[in-house]
């Protein structure tokens, strides 16, 4: 294979997220297998973006909350 | 718009923390400007839960929320607009200590979903709430995380006849 073809072959491989290249210098260091790392982040970003929505809407549930107690005093239990 | 007025009424907005622990936990973290009995009660009254639990954001439709909280208790959450193609979430509470710590099962799945544990931490009329779920496998968790990214196949051999594949597909170009 020549070292176009190799370049072609490496890019592909990297636009389907199957390999990772690092340039340093001259030397291009390629890895292959897929973006594991980045995926993961990926969701657990993705994860945290629902939970950070869902607690946004708790945190108005607990301020009303407290507004409401603060009008009834503390005596409504249970 | 709307959305512009929500934020301004929520004046001090925490940060949620999201961290894989190990190879079969995931964590999440939030702290809260009100008490642990405030925050517990949010995660245990249904007319309280359903008001936060699905935010506008997600576009789903909570159709019921029962809960019976305390040990051995069940739970059930039904989600769709749809009442024939209803998308449910059930399981079991295997610990309850009011204000402080919930366990409960994710039975959804099939035996051996996943264990969610809450704990609720008071600090100075705030609460830290950390959230743990254990998943049986780290396989279980991969795929509830990357789902389909995962049926790429993990086996060099699976890996090798791709790039034969691609490496063909290359050639022909």
């Amino acid at each position: 294979m020549t070292l176009t073809g190799m370049k072609k072959h490496v890019g592909v491989l990297e636009q389907a997220g199957l390999a990772t290249t690092e340039k340093v210098g001259r030397v291009r260091t390629c890895k292959i297998g897929p973006r594991r790392l980045e995926e993961e982040t990926a969701w657990i970003e993705r994860y945290r973006q629902l939970w950070d929505a869902r607690f946004a809407e708790l945190d108005k549930v607990v301020e009303e909350f407290k507004r409401k107690e603060k009008v009834h005093g503390r005596k409504k239990r249970e | 718009m709307d959305a512009r007025r929500e934020s301004e009424a929520t004046p001090m907005k925490n940060r949620t923390t999201v961290e894989r622990k190990s190879e079969r936990e995931i964590v999440v973290t939030r702290t809260f400007n009100g008490p642990a009995r405030i925050v517990f009660e949010a995660w245990t009254k249904p007319e309280l839960f359903k008001q936060w639990w699905v935010p506008k954001s997600m576009g789903m439709f909570l159709r019921s929320c029962e809960m019976d909280v305390r040990v051995g208790g069940r739970y059930r959450l039904v989600f769709g607009h749809d009442a024939s193609n209803p998308d449910e979430f059930f399981g079991r509470y295997i610990e309850v200590t009011p204000h402080s710590r919930l366990v409960w099962t994710n039975d959804e799945g099939g035996d051996g979903g996943p264990v969610t544990t809450v704990t609720f931490e008071e600090k100075g009329g705030t609460t830290l709430l950390v959230m743990h779920e254990l998943y049986p496998s780290k396989e279980a968790l991969d795929a509830a995380g990357t789902g389909a990214a995962d049926a790429m196949g993990e086996t060099f051999e699976q890996l090798d006849a791709l790039l034969v594949t691609l490496g063909a597909s290359v050639g022909q170009s």
